[in-house]
């Protein structure tokens, strides 16, 4: 593990802290982180959210700013939303898909 | 930050419900229908307090939050809502103390109607050219989409012939244009505000709102542009065809039958559509939304069986009255008191916690309810509904006043369950109010 992966995986675990509303999970959890990069002390992190357009979606993408931001090495953080691929609920974690009583194969 | 919460769509179901409940509380005191007549002064009243203050007022607040998630594009002017709302709610106390006025339970100033009528014309103009606007410049518009188009059109068409007849009545006429449309127009206006304005923005709306609350896959655009379609043609039928059919001084049932068709095919259509979304839904435990909701599609189908057995026994004359409780209860407040239990908390949430998601933990929109609380509610409300629209066949009208009784009961209920949502009474401590968070205010959003 490089210095690089260790913040990638801090920044991660510190987006757990997002949760959707809705679901009542968190984002990383529910598979709506895309991509997280790491360059210099500015975290690059592209993200989804289940619907464009939803009021929560905005909330969610300052979230996830100012929670990378709470990594200690983390300076500043650049939030893409995307909905290419739009997200599918088999992007969820196995063991969350369960509790939230997800059709199985989708 | 926030800027995609609308301030206002709280102030306007808090009105909206309260217009319900004054309603409601009349016809327990057996104001209006049925104990007068169907087209009397009193009845006006209750029909314009519902259809106006509860079930217009709440739509046009869900639909300024909604239009800009449709067509994901922020509302044309947030400034206007504010002035649409002083202009519909004055215009609506106007109209109703004209009412009043025709019923001799005021002084004769039969101008209120006139008056009352072009107030709330403004209003519907302001709220219909807001949402137009940002419709207009979201083309190609999306499916959903389309059905609030309609509808805007619909209340267009609604509000002209309201303000037709409020002339009529201020300055009687025999043998005018204006009195002869007041004479033969009321069941276009009638049809023209609770299926094209209502019915068909909340069809629209619906679309939408269950495949996100259920994680469904949209419906494909061929088959919900059919359904858009058909309830194109059905508005036009009653509206243009019976416009048509009463300036050439013909009855109305061509058109009336022609409508009716397009709606059955509308709602047949529409049925098949819902029917695949709750079956491809990905999350398959329902919330309580979108278990009532089921209910008050079941209303609506059931009103549908009850036109159709009393216009083929030429009894719908004599049951107009019961068939159209049945549309405005169970059918239009049912499926609204149901959206308002997800909306209202989920707006509260985003309000609440959205600024501080990501520098605290935030609890789910799932603990601001206690659905197993509010069910029962719900099942009082379309029960006693039911029961109403049976009571009012059977030409109870004191048990019809006794189950609306119990449907006070029931919003009440209703209301208070929002109350507490709003209040974050049910949120457990820590995680209420984390540092940063501000609670809310009961009537607006802070935005
Ligand atoms: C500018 C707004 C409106 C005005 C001035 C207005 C005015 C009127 C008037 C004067 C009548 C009575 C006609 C008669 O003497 O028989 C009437 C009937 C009716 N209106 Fe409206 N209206 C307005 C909006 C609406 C809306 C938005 C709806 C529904 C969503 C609606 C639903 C009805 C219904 C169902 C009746 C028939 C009531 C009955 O015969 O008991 N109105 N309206």
């Amino acid at each position: 593990m490089t210095d690089r992966d260790d913040l990638i995986a801090a920044v991660r675990d510190a987006l757990r802290n997002v949760i959707d509303p809705e679901l009542g999970h968190n984002i990383v959890d529910l598979g709506f982180v895309y991509d997280i990069a790491i360059d210099g002390d500015v975290a690059h992190i592209t993200m989804t959210a289940t619907t464009p357009g939803c009021p929560a979606a905005s909330f969610l993408k300052e979230g996830v700013a100012s929670s990378a931001m709470q990594v200690e090495g983390i300076g500043s953080a650049d939030v893409t939303m995307t909905f290419d691929p739009p997200w599918r609920p088999a992007m969820i974690a196995p063991e969350v898909k369960a509790e939230l009583g997800f059709a199985e194969l989708n | 930050m926030g800027g995609n919460l609308c301030k206002w769509t709280i102030s306007y179901f808090a009105a909206a419900l309260a217009w319900l409940i004054a309603a409601e509380v009349l016809m327990v005191a057996g104001f209006g229908f049925p104990s007068a007549d169907i087209a009397a002064p009193d009845t006006l009243v209750l029909v314009h307090m519902i259809c106006l203050g509860w079930l217009s007022m709440a739509m046009c607040g869900a639909l300024f939050q909604f239009v800009p998630v449709l067509v994901s594009r922020p509302l044309h002017a947030e400034g206007w809502i504010l002035p649409a709302f002083v202009l519909l709610s004055a215009g609506l106390i106007a109209l109703l103390a004209g009412f009043l006025a025709l019923g001799g339970r005021m002084p004769p100033w039969l101008w209120l109607l006139p008056f009352g009528a072009t107030l709330l014309i403004a209003g519907f103009a302001l709220v219909a050219a807001n949402l137009g606007l940002t419709l207009w410049q979201s083309r190609p518009l999306p499916a959903s989409a389309r059905f609030v188009a309609l509808g805007l059109l619909a209340v267009c068409a609604t509000m002209a012939f309201g303000g037709i007849f409020a002339l009529a009545l201020f300055e009687p006429a025999p043998g005018s244009l204006v009195s002869s449309v007041l004479a033969s127009a009321v069941p276009i206006h009638a049809i023209a505000g609770l299926a094209g304005w209502l019915t068909v923005t909340a069809i629209g709306v619906s679309y939408r709102l269950l495949s996100m609350f259920m994680l469904a896959p949209d419906v494909d655009a061929g088959k919900s542009r059919l359904v858009w379609l058909f309830s194109a043609f059905m508005l036009g039928a009653a509206v243009i065809g019976g416009a048509v059919a009463v300036l050439v001084g013909q009855g109305l049932d061509l058109a009336l039958m022609l409508s009716a068709a397009c709606g059955l095919a509308t709602l047949a259509c529409y049925a098949r559509d819902v029917a695949e979304l709750y079956r491809k839904r990905k999350r398959r435990k329902l919330e309580l939304n979108t278990r009532m909701v089921v209910w008050s599609f079941a209303s609506l189908g059931a009103a549908v069986a009850l036109g159709a057995v009393l216009a083929i026994t030429g009894s719908l004359a004599a049951h107009v009255g019961a068939l159209v409780f049945l549309i405005v209860f169970g059918w239009l407040s049912g499926l609204i008191l149901a959206n308002l239990y997800k909306i209202v908390p989920f707006l509260t949430w985003l309000e609440t916690y959205g600024p501080v998601m990501g520098k605290a933990p935030t609890p789910r929109v799932h603990d601001l309810v206690a659905e197993r609380r509010a069910t029962k509610w719900f099942v009082m409300f379309f029960a006693a509904s039911w029961a109403a629209t049976a009571l009012l066949m059977l030409g109870q009208p004191l048990g019809f006043r006794i189950a609306i009784a119990v449907i006070v009961v029931a919003t009440f209920g209703i209301l208070q369950e929002l109350i507490r949502a709003r209040r974050l009474t049910d949120v457990a401590a820590p995680l209420r109010l984390p540092a940063g968070a501000l609670a809310p205010r009961l009537l607006i959003t802070r935005t």
